[in-house]
């Protein structure tokens, strides 16, 4: 859906002629969707001139960063935000790094470690933008969810600059708090059909300590890596259990002790995935090393400041799996190359995709932040589900398992299970939803959690109204901040005209 | 004025006040805002009623008042801002609905003081990340709501910690649970699945429990509060060192919670350190402030439930080298002072009477957020003015705690003085409002606004001001929740 | 295959963006992380090569549409292979090969790019992808090498049309031809009746004209006799030991860069640099000699029905694992005084000269923006000159280091053993 000339111009007049193009067959790159024009602004003054002028002409906008996901409405601007790619600043002193939206997961960790620095990186990999909300391998260390941002740069929905925290009152970006209420309860940054309203610019988010090196030297061509130097004082091993309750009792007490720099909870299918390098290789490793797990389990990763600090965690992990029943995956111990892989791959979170897409080509998942044990035990019940599909051979046998770990040292939790199947399979498709809509609905009548990035009328008629109507205010929300009604969930559900 | 009769039927005869020495008590408080009687005080005692009260408060455009913490009030945030209001004091409100040790979290309402959760936490094995030697009438949800910053900065992730969900009941009159709390379902049948009300983002894309915090009781009133709580350790090491120059002490500090070492961390003048420990006054407070150094950095070495010698000794030895690389001495005592002692305190509300009150009987705290490396440039600042105001340097008080696992520190300057004196109030009252100003223009970052200059700060910030309008005429559109606070 | 039969792969896509970077575990800070340079000049997500990817799935669907735009994208890749390689560290499909279907399917629909044309038409008329003045083999007049046009011989020494014709590179063949002479390999060029290989006549997306330009090339080279063939162009070892083996054209014959062969040579001493060459050196992995010269691995095989992208038999896939990436180095190694300062961005996940896929005459500009990132990326390291194995790149090098006034120097490989030696 090309723009009215008049209209293109006026947003070619912003970025450039370079940067603006409304070519539908061009479209089809950018999520398949019929967007009006796809528009790169270059800065934060640009991006607000972009925004007010679709408030001017009432188009409907969003913006994406490295946007892997997304379902957006036809006729939407796309705002991609990929020339917006500099790391504006790395305070050490006061633990944080402020980056524009295009800034890489994967180079800003390589900066920060380079300065014995970590920036938590969300489990779709290091090519995603680092300023993304979610969860990944180091959350136990690391923080999770929206709990590492401090102060953000803002373009509101109408085009107006708002600095968050203290960036507003003191133009330091420390803290994303204040004065009074935090507008941080606002903007989390999240992945459509969700909508954060407006625009992040800039973000400042949090950082920790890395006692890994400078880089991990690497030798061989690709697939194929390994380190030239094993860490001092860092070591991955893989335990399974006998039973989910008995994993989730060495999670807590991994977490209480607050030893593990990792804690990883990827089942069998996911770790011959991760350390392979194709879908064959894959499959031989898993039939070799799912006989030798027990049960369900993790991946640990400890990471020592000292040699005293390394050797007592690593007293402590031994102590806790002997308590509760845990093994040692045998093929981590005795092939150093899978203990190699492991640990960079989940230190530098670049697995993802062999773990997800590669085997079928595609996968759905539902993945659910909160509550660690509530959320395990919804899980096994979405795992059953599985095998019918899997019996059918709609989908790639994982034993039905799921995966997650603790956050914040077990404080929090995350929970994920998905379905790998081929994208050109229908009737794989229409059973992966199928099962996707009734594991989602039954999380909701039995008072789990709740889906949120469902269709709005789901929302509407079912979800909203038993999470306390969440979606009324979040659309009184909207009306206030989004006046010329630019934010594209409005109109769409009928609540929201 | 609203009909008493009104109020009477929601929360009975007994728990409404009007008379003039209630009204008194909680027109002022000890801080330098004015005095405005409230018409009535009122004492709701379940969250049903405090919805009845926020909808006659509506119907009747009303303004409301909500205290959970006893007296004395210290920041003006509870005062009135117009005539006219009910105080809605939801100290009766003191349940401790459940401690769960498994996923270390607790849930109370509003009326619970630390001094009662201490205790019942403790029974499981837990504690709550305390604010520094709170007040025996603080309310645990206030001090919480208030984003008072915590001694054990370890364990500070986010800065809304340890609040993980809240029922709030909005000033536009409906409810809402914020987090895991807000479904699905009610909270009995969350906690019949196993759900505890842990995690406190959501639902969907808000955070909503970010907009009830700092709000100074703008947005809504709370009904109860989940928050995380932490293991209690099987071991301790107490530390303190001494320091005459603030800058090896915070980089010591920085390391200490960027390598998790520490527990309890933060630095005390050694005027706040005596004013907290002295016996007697003035003399005990003057022997104990001159043996203390400048500055002492406290901090606290925990082991758990595993091998906790172990791992207290690998800390010790690798503070025992950080100490060293920046040419400091971690001792068990400063001055007559054991770490100990300081230890043992500081995991407890302060005993009656409240530490800061002690010496003179008021203090004026100028307290904002800053980031690590300027504290030093704000305490300078600070002495400069307060030598200009006439007011000792060695009088002033200052407590530094680093926050949000290094990012930034409090900073608090306690002007304490004889409220009785007015020459001694007016020079705080002043000195504090030219220190607010000087420290804001010099980059100090005022996030919790009080008081006469609370509207000063937020201005600075026009554009989120903006904002906070708009979302007040969602959560609170008859602007009947506590007006005259923050922008509102 | 015929691009139908890439649904897969272009259905395949997820749209992670990895192939908008070095293999994420490269990624060794801020600068230098990105490794395509069709999307770092361009931005927009259709230059990516997953962008492209799901471009192709869409006109599979719903037919071939060729806005100017679409065109633009199809014309402004230099076919390099990073994001294959990147995508592959993760996935099991292809992406370079269904992204060249896209230009061949486009010349074929009458789309063809007006400078590739005048390209490809002087390549059916002459046997030359470069215009020259006088004879292809006038470069080595006077050399006295072995005309292999009128002699048998064992070891061909392909020049390429580049360094037979321009000016400024025919220094590269005479360094092959004085290096081979001192190694005392005996050899033979055929001079006038050389022709052009067809490769990058391929990379244009002349499939057609490739593949009758190769059955020439092949013939020309079999009368030669020659069993090995050497060459310093890594374009042309490409086209040779890859293309022609996919197309079913080598046969038996046995493709070396000189840069292999002289590896070998030092490493057995039948080479024996002497001189010091006093040179600090970063080294250019060429696309066509890096992950482009992995060899070709033959299959044909269906996929297994059902959940998992798998196919009987296995699929290989050429993940530039095995491209040739050491010999360079070794020869670098080998040289007294000159010594090698690693770029951030090498072997398998090098960025891209500039010089590849045509863009050089489709987009001169393109072509030197991205030579110009990879001189900045070489001058960061602190080397005083960038070495490669490939005429193509180092006449991009050279001509955007001088338009930018730079002091960089560039040389190849064999200029610097001949030096030595």
């Amino acid at each position: 859906m090309a723009l009215d000339k008049d209209i293109y111009s006026a947003f070619a007049d912003v970025v450039g002629e370079e940067n603006i193009c409304d070519d539908p067959v061009m479209m089809a790159a950018y999520y398949k969707t019929d967007f009006a024009a796809v528009i790169m602004p270059g800065n934060t003054a640009e991006v607000q001139a972009v925004v007010k002028l679709c408030n001017k002409y009432k188009l409907k906008y969003r913006p994406i960063s490295c946007g892997w996901t997304g379902v957006f409405i036809p006729g939407t601007v796309m705002l991609d935000l990929r020339r917006m790619d500099k790391i504006i600043e790395i305070d050490e002193k006061n633990m944080y790094a402020v980056c524009e939206p295009y800034v890489t997961s994967a180079q800003l960790q390589a900066e920060l470690f380079k300065r014995g620095l970590n920036t938590n990186i969300k489990g779709s990999g290091a090519q995603g933008s680092a300023l993304l909300r979610g969860h990944g391998p180091m959350d136990q260390s690391c923080g999770a969810d929206d709990r590492n941002h401090l102060a953000v740069e803002w373009v509101t929905p109408e085009g107006d600059l708002v600095k968050i925290g203290s960036l507003g009152s003191c133009d330091e970006f420390f803290c994303g708090d204040g004065p009074g209420p935090s507008l941080r309860c606002l903007v989390q940054s999240t992945v459509p059909p969700s909508c954060t309203p407006g625009v992040f610019t800039k973000v400042a988010t949090k950082v920790y300590h890395w006692p890994g090196p400078e880089r991990y030297h690497l030798k061989g061509n690709s697939p194929n890596y390994s380190l030239a130097e094993k860490p001092p004082y860092m070591m991955l091993r893989y335990y399974s259990f006998p039973s989910v309750d008995k994993l989730m009792d060495a999670e807590y007490k991994l977490g209480e002790a607050e030893i593990c720099f990792i804690l990883y909870g990827i089942n069998m299918a996911m770790v011959s995935a991760n350390v392979t390098s194709s879908n064959e290789e894959q499959e031989a490793l898993f039939h070799k090393i799912a006989g030798e797990v027990q049960g369900p389990g993790f991946v640990v990763i400890l990471a020592g400041n000292s040699e005293k600090d390394f050797e007592y965690k690593k007293k402590v992990l031994e102590t806790i799996i002997a308590a509760t029943g845990g093994e040692s995956l045998k093929a981590v111990e005795e092939e150093p190359q899978i203990e190699d892989t492991l640990m960079r791959q989940c230190t530098r979170v670049s697995g993802a995709i062999r773990e997800t897409f590669r085997p079928g080509g595609y996968f759905k998942s539902i993945p659910v932040m909160g509550q660690r044990d509530l959320t395990v035990r919804w899980a096994i019940g979405a795992g059953e589900a599985k095998k019918p599909l899997i019996e059918k051979g709609l989908i790639v046998d994982d034993g039905g398992a799921f995966f997650g770990w603790g956050v914040e040292h077990g404080h929090l939790g995350k929970t994920e299970i998905f379905c790998a199947f081929s994208p050109m399979n229908p009737e794989a498709w229409k059973v992966v939803d199928a099962w996707e809509s009734e594991e989602g609905g039954r999380a909701l009548d039995e008072n789990y959690f709740a889906l949120t990035m469902s269709p709005l009328d789901v929302i509407d008629e079912k979800t909203g109204p038993k999470l306390s109507n969440y979606h009324l205010w979040w659309y009184k929300v909207l009306d206030e901040l989004d006046p010329n009604g630019v934010i594209p969930l409005k109109g769409v559900s009928k609540l929201t005209p | 004025m609203i009909a008493k009769q009104k109020l009477t039927k929601i929360v009975g005869g007994a728990n409404v006040s009007d008379d003039a020495a209630t009204l008194d008590a909680y027109s002022k408080d000890i801080s330098f805002v004015n005095k405005v009687r409230p018409a009535y005080v009122v004492k709701p005692r379940s969250a049903d009623e405090v919805r009845q009260l926020v909808a006659v408060a509506n119907e009747t455009l009303t303004p409301l008042v909500p205290v959970s913490s006893g007296a004395p009030h210290m920041k003006g945030d509870t005062v009135p801002g117009i005539g006219g209001a009910i105080v809605a004091d939801l100290s009766g409100m003191n349940k401790i609905v459940f401690v769960d040790r498994p996923r270390r979290v607790c849930m109370v309402e509003p009326g619970v003081t630390f001094g009662e959760l201490v205790e019942a936490t403790k029974k499981e094995g837990i504690r709550l990340n305390m604010p520094l030697l709170p007040r025996s009438t603080k309310s645990v949800v206030g001090s919480l709501l208030d984003r008072e910053p915590v001694v054990m900065p370890k364990y500070q992730w986010d800065i809304s910690d340890p609040i993980a969900c809240l029922e709030v009941v909005f000033g536009a009159g409906e409810d809402f649970r914020t987090g895991q709390a807000a479904g699905p379902g009610t909270i009995e049948e969350q906690w019949k699945v196993g759900g505890v009300q842990k995690a406190p983002y959501g639902p969907h894309v808000a955070t909503w429990h970010r907009l009830v915090q700092g709000a100074q009781g703008t947005m809504g009133i709370v009904t109860w509060a989940s928050m995380r709580c932490e293991l209690l350790p099987q071991l301790e090491e107490a530390f303190v060192v001494g320091s005459s120059d603030l800058e090896p002490l915070m980089e010591m500090a920085a390391w200490l919670i960027r390598l998790r070492m520490a527990n309890e961390c933060f630095l005390l003048s050694s005027t706040d350190l005596a004013s907290i420990f002295a016996e007697e006054w003035p003399k005990d407070f003057k022997r104990l402030r001159a043996e203390l150094p400048p500055w002492t950095l406290f901090y606290v070495i925990a082991g758990y439930d595993y091998y906790p010698e172990e791992r207290v000794s690998s800390y010790l030895s690798d503070t025992a080298d950080l100490a060293k690389r920046l040419g400091l001495d971690p001792a068990k005592s400063v001055g007559s002072l054991s770490a100990r002692q300081i230890m043992k305190a500081v995991q407890q509300p302060c005993p009656d009477p409240y530490w800061k009150l002690r010496g003179r009987g008021a203090c004026e705290d100028v307290m904002f957020l800053s980031p690590n490396d300027k504290a030093k440039d704000f305490y300078e600042i600070m002495c400069g003015l307060a030598g200009k105001a006439g007011y000792p340097v060695s009088d002033l008080g200052t407590y530094i705690q680093p926050m949000v696992q290094g990012c930034g520190c409090h900073i608090e300057f306690n002007l304490f003085y004889d409220p009785d004196n007015q020459a001694e109030a007016c020079q705080v009252k002043d000195l504090a409002d030219q220190a607010t100003k000087t420290l804001m223009n010099a980059g100090a970052f005022f996030s919790r606004p009080y008081g006469d200059n609370a509207r000063t700060i937020m201005n600075r910030d026009a554009a989120s001001v903006a904002v906070l309008g708009k979302l007040k005429k969602v959560f609170d559109p008859n602007g009947i929740m506590n007006p005259g606070k923050l922008c509102f | 295959m015929a691009l139908e039969e890439y649904a897969g792969d272009y259905n395949m896509c997820c749209r992670c963006s990895a192939c908008k970077f070095v293999p994420l575990q490269m990624v060794k800070g801020f600068e230098h992380a990105n490794v395509c340079p069709s999307i770092s000049r361009y931005n927009f997500h259709f230059y990516s090569g997953g962008g492209r990817l799901n471009l192709g799935a869409e006109a599979l669907d719903k037919g071939f549409n060729y806005t100017p735009r679409y065109l633009d994208v199809i014309y402004n890749c230099q076919m390099c292979g990073a994001c294959d390689v990147s995508c592959k560290y993760g996935m099991d499909m292809e992406v370079l090969r269904p992204i060249q279907e896209l230009r061949i399917k486009a010349v074929q629909d009458g789309h063809a790019h007006p400078a590739l044309d005048k390209v490809v038409d002087r390549m059916r008329k002459q046997g030359t992808m470069v215009a020259g003045k006088g004879k292809r083999g006038a470069w080595a007049e006077g050399l006295g090498l072995t005309d292999a046009a009128t002699k048998k011989v064992d070891v061909l020494y392909h020049v390429g049309c580049l360094t037979s014709y321009d000016k400024d590179m025919q220094k590269v063949a005479k360094a092959t031809a004085s290096v081979l002479k001192k190694a005392g390999v005996k050899f033979g060029i055929l001079g006038d009746a050389e022709t052009c290989c067809g490769g990058r006549a391929y990379e244009m997306g002349y499939e057609a004209d490739f593949l009758a330009q190769a059955k020439k090339s092949m013939e020309a080279i079999k009368k030669t006799g020659a069993k090995t063939l050497v060459t310093s162009c890594a374009m042309c070892y490409q086209t040779y030991a890859v293309l022609y083996e996919r197309f079913g054209l080598k046969g038996d014959l046995k493709v070396v860069h000189s840069s292999q062969l002289i590896a070998e040579l030092i490493g057995n001493g039948e080479l024996k640099p002497k001189n010091d060459v006093d040179l600090n050196v970063t080294y250019h992995d060429p696309c066509h000699l890096g992950r482009l010269g992995e060899p070709w691995a033959h299959w044909e095989g269906t996929k297994i029905p059902g959940d998992r992208f798998v196919f009987d038999p296995p699929r290989p896939y050429r993940r530039g694992t095995n491209g040739v990436y050491e010999p360079p180095r070794q020869v670098l190694a080998g040289l007294p005084g000159v010594t090698l300062t690693e770029m951030d961005r090498i072997k398998e996940y090098a960025w891209c000269s500039g010089a590849c896929g045509g863009v050089t005459d489709s987009n001169p500009e393109f072509a030197e923006w991205t030579a110009n990132e990879r001189i900045e990326e070489a001058i960061c390291t602190g080397a005083e000159a960038i070495a490669t194995a490939d005429p193509w790149s180092e006449k991009l090098f050279a001509e955007t280091i001088a338009k930018n006034d730079g002091a960089l120097k560039v040389y190849d490989i064999v200029e610097l053993v001949d030096q030595a030696i």
